[in-house]
This record gives structure tokens, sequence and C-alpha cells, in this order.
């Protein structure tokens, strides 16, 4: 009896990642995830961020039983994703990145719904029904529910797969960019119902994205990976601040020659450089190396807007894939 | 420039293009086989009817409940891989292997549509031997055949997730259980070691069973044996075709689903 109060005490973590690796056999062993570890919290929205190929859609398939580890181990509310992988998968809801095509094309949005909630996951057809209801008005998709799948736009066919995924009330959600091809207010629309849907039901969700606005608004905390390295954990608010101890100095071209930029880097203070629709130079004191910029620009004969300006998420994730590749050529 | 892109799509799925050479060497064989069945008394002498017909019909309309049972699984998962839905379903809480013996029996129910229509066209052609009793038995050897064919189905179901393009496979199978099963001709007219390999598969009995109880044909054997192999067949496809779900489930966990 001791032991059982002991258990239900004990407070569990929703993911518990350790010492995670994955190597695809490919020609040449290509490894996805290095030694990545974290936990999240029941309850938390986590943001798993990163450049395309990095690791993260590895690393959410992991967790959703989809892939086995080469090394370390994942835990989904205490259950290990490879030896428990079914008590994982009753608990567990996923939402893939093939969204377009991934429901049966010529049934209903409600059938498709209702064939995956009953057949699949097992939810009684009233409950499911239920459901598919009440999800649908709250993210205003009731009108859409008797048009055939196919008949969808690429926006709506997302929305369909993420209400696939939690429409059996998992304790923890995976989804693999949720708002790819959904426009701002309807990405808007989808974050605000998944949050509130999310602290109603106490269900953790875990999705990677490259919304970085998403990130912002939608998560508690986020992780950043880059060749398959955890670089960052921790809230949007400190990644930033992981760039806003540097200041930036904008310079309105999205490119200057090589002498020029090399000139800029030279210049003392300035640690970095990124390339966008416009160039940032990374500083410890932007009021320092401003005029020498200036100095640079001028002698060049370039003359282009400056400006000093606050760092974004956007440039958080910017200056960290920069700084992953200087140190890869170094 | 097009030769080149049809050959290169050819040959990068070895598997299938070694089998899409045999098909074409094993239909020439079958055609050959077919002389056989064309000298109706020798029919009538092997397996008692001379309403070569009806035997025929009956063996196609076998074909369509086989054709569901071997290829529907693997058709589920090819689409399922190439829509990328299977993420989705191997998400879920369930038995793999019984999700591939679930949709091959919808698949199933779905065909009887389409078996009974010309079993009915068999039956009537051969109301001279026909009772209820035969009719109920001949479908109870009939739907035995299928759950065993299922488990095939399954092994190659979890072929498709290895070999990604499997259609020529497929269709050096599905040429070689029309021509070894007794489906056009009886499976004791083959030569022997013909007749070996027609009897290792379940449809064999399936059909002949089906033509013994309605059409009254000799068996290839007693038919209380026939009975028994077919129980021993579907147990042994059964637990092959539990390791081979097996395996394709552990293959796909390490090197991913997105083969094709």
């Amino acid at each position: 009896m001791l032991k059982i109060v002991e258990v239900e005490s004990r407070e569990l973590q929703a993911i518990t990642c350790s010492g995670l690796v994955k190597e695809y056999k490919t020609q040449k062993a290509v490894r996805a995830l290095d030694n990545i570890s974290f936990e999240v919290s029941d309850g938390e929205v986590f943001g798993l961020l990163g450049p395309n190929g990095a690791g993260k859609t590895t690393l959410v398939k992991i967790l959703a039983t989809l892939l086995k580890p080469t090394q370390g181990h994942a835990e989904v509310r205490g259950h290990d994703c490879d030896k428990e992988e079914n008590k994982v998968r009753r608990i567990t809801g996923y939402a893939g990145q093939d969204s377009e095509r991934s429901a049966y094309f010529r049934l209903t949005v409600k059938e498709n719904l209702l064939y995956f909630a009953h057949a699949l996951r097992d939810v009684p057809i009233r409950m499911a029904k239920e459901r598919i209801d009440s999800i649908s008005s709250e993210i205003g998709f009731s009108d859409k529910l008797d048009k055939h799948f196919i008949a969808l736009s690429g926006g709506e066919k997302q929305l369909v797969i993420v209400m696939r995924a939690i429409i059996h009330d998992p304790e923890v959600c995976f989804l693999d960019e949720p708002s790819k091809s959904l426009d701002p207010l309807t990405a808007r629309q989808v974050r605000n119902f998944l949050k509130s849907f999310a602290k109603e039901h106490r269900m953790t969700i875990c999705l990677t994205t490259h919304n970085m606005k998403e990130a912002e608004e939608f998560c508690d905390r986020i992780a950043f990976i880059n060749h398959g390295r955890l670089r960052f954990i921790g809230t949007p608010d400190e990644f930033r601040k992981q760039v806003t101890i540097k200041e930036i100095v904008e310079v309105g071209v999205p490119k200057l020659s090589e002498l020029v930029e090399e000139k800029l880097l030279e210049i003392d203070g300035v640690s970095n450089i990124t390339h966008d629709v416009s160039i940032r130079l990374y500083c410890d004191d932007s009021f320092r190396v401003l005029n020498e910029v200036l100095a640079v620009l001028n002698s060049s004969g370039i003359k282009v807007p400056i400006r000093i300006i606050e760092p974004s998420l956007e440039d958080a994730f910017a200056f960290f894939v920069k700084e992953d590749e200087v140190n890869k050529t170094v | 420039m097009a030769v080149w892109r049809n050959f290169l799509t050819l040959t990068r799925y070895k598997a299938n293009f070694l089998f899409e050479i045999l098909t074409s060497a094993l239909f020439g064989f079958g055609m050959l086989l077919f002389s056989f069945a064309f000298n109706t008394s020798l029919l009538g002498e092997t397996v008692g009817s001379t309403n070569y017909v009806t035997f025929f019909i009956l063996g196609v309309s076998f074909q369509s409940w086989q054709s569901i049972a071997l290829w529907t699984a693997s058709g589920i998962f090819q689409g399922e891989l190439s829509t990328g839905q299977i993420d989705y379903t191997f998400s879920c809480p369930f038995s793999r292997y019984w999700y591939i013996v679930s949709n091959i029996a919808a698949s199933a129910v779905q065909s009887t549509l389409f078996f009974f229509p010309m079993f009915f066209i068999g039956l009537w052609l051969t109301s001279a031997t026909l009772t209820i009793t035969g009719i109920i038995l001949g479908l109870m050897a009939t739907i035995l055949s299928v759950a065993a064919l299922a488990q095939l189905g399954a092994i190659f179901a979890s072929l498709t997730l290895r070999y990604r393009q499997v259609s020529a496979i497929f269709g050096f199978f599905n040429f070689a259980f029309q021509m070894l099963t007794g489906m056009f001709i009886p499976v004791q007219l083959l030569p022997l070691p013909l007749q070996i390999i027609g009897q290792s598969l379940p449809v064999t009995f399936g059909m002949d069973l089906m033509r013994y109880y309605t059409m009254a044909t000799k068996s290839i054997m007693l038919v209380e044996y026939e009975w028994l192999i077919l129980f021993i067949q579907l147990g042994i496809l059964s637990i092959i075709a539990r390791l081979a779900v097996l395996y394709l489930e552990r293959t796909a966990k390490d090197q991913g689903l997105h083969y094709i």
C-alpha cells in the first residue's frame, strides 16, 4: 500500500529524454540525434526549433514510438517509448508533417475523424461524435465537417490532422509543424484553441516549428536543436536573451562584397554576421561600433540605411545556426 | 532520355526488376500447361466432370477473394507509405498483425459482392449435383482457405515495407497462384514438382473442396486430409505471418517508415 502511495504522489514528467542518439544506416551512417537529454513537465507546451534536417522530426518520432533510438532512452509519462510502446501510444496523440494526403480522400471530415477515433483509437462512437462536434465548433470548422477530405484546402486538411491528433483526448500530443500551410489568422486560431484545450485537459504539447511567432506566443519553453545536438533549452525570453547580450546593427542590404564583410568582421566588438533580407552585425556595444561600421561602408562607397535593432527570436535562431556553422568550419 | 529515365526507375528496385523478368518467363511456361486442360476426356477422368465451363467459373470466382486476401494489406501499406498516413497508423495502440488481418477481412467482405455473382452462375450450371450442405461446406472451405491466404497477405505486406516497389513480385506470385493451384488446370494434371508446390499453397485445397462439394468432382486426396491440411496451413502461416509483421515493425522502427 505504501508503495502505491509513493508512486502516485511522485510528480511524473510528461517527457524525459536521456542521452538520445539516433543513427540512420545509409551508405554512410548518419547521426540524426547526438546525446539529447531534456525533460518536459506536465501541461507544458514545449517547442522544438532548429533548421531543416536538424533532427526535430526524428526526435518527435522517437517520442511517438515510431523510431527506436540507437542509444539512450525516452519516456512519456514514465513509460519507456521503446519497451512499453503500446502504453505510450495509448496516452499520446500524433500529427505528422504529411497532412495533405494522410486521410481518406473520399470520406468526409466527420467520417474520417470517426473512423480514426473509433477504429484506431478505440473511442466509443457516441463519444467520438460528441468530441468531433465540440472540437470543430471551437475552431470554427463545423460547416466543413461534411466536406470530402479531398475537397479541403491545404490549411483545412492540416486542421483535420490536428483534430485527429487530439480526438482521443491524449495526455501528451506531438505535433510536427502544426501550423504549416495555415494562414496567419487560422494559425492563431488553432494555437489559441490548442492552448486552451491543453490547459483544460492538462495535455502536454510537444511541437516542432519554424514559425518563430508560434514559438514565442505558444510555447512555455523551447529547445533549439542543430546538427542533432541540443544547443539551448529554456523559455522563449531566455532564448532571445542569449542574443540580447549581443546588440545588433542592421545594414539594409542583403549582401555585401566579401572584402567589405571581412572588414566589418574585423571591427573590434563585432562577433558575427548573419544574412537575410538585411545584414546583421552582432556586437557587444552597438553605439561603439556604429561609427566604425559607417566608416567601412563609406570608404567602400556604399550608402545604405543602418539602424540599431532589438534582437528577435528569429535573430536568436539565425545567430545559433551561424555560430554552429562557424564552429564547424573551425 | 526518356528510355534512360525509365530504365533507371526500373532498375532502382532490384528485387522488383528481377521478378518482372521471371514473370514473363513464367507466363510462357504457364501457357504451356493449358494444353493439358483442353483434353476434355482427360479432364473428365481426372476430376470426375467434363463440365469444364463450371470448373473454370468456380476457379475464377475464387480469384476475387484470393487477390483480396493476398494483396489488400500490401496495397494499404503502399498507399499509406506514399501518403504519409502510415506514421499516424503506426502511432496508434493496436496490434499491427490484427490491423492487417482486419483490413483484409473488411476487403474480403466487400469483395463478396464480386465473388457471389460468378459463384452463383457456377452453381446454377451444376444444379444437378448441388445440395445445401454442399454449398455450406464449399463456402466453409473457401473461407478457411481465404483465412490462410490472408496470412500470406500479411507476409507480402511485410515484403512491401522491405522491398518498397513490389508490383512485379505481386504479378509473379499472382500468376503462379493461378497456374499451380488448380484454378484453370487440375492440379493432378501438373508435372509432379509443380503438384508438390501447388499442394503447399492454401488455395489448392480450398478450391478443390469447393468444387468437390458443389460439382461432385474427384478430390485431389481424401477430403478429410484436405481439411486437415488446410487447418495446418492456416496455423503455420499464422505463425510465420506474426513473425514477419514483428520483423516489419522492428525494421520500420529502426530505419523509419518513409521508404518509398
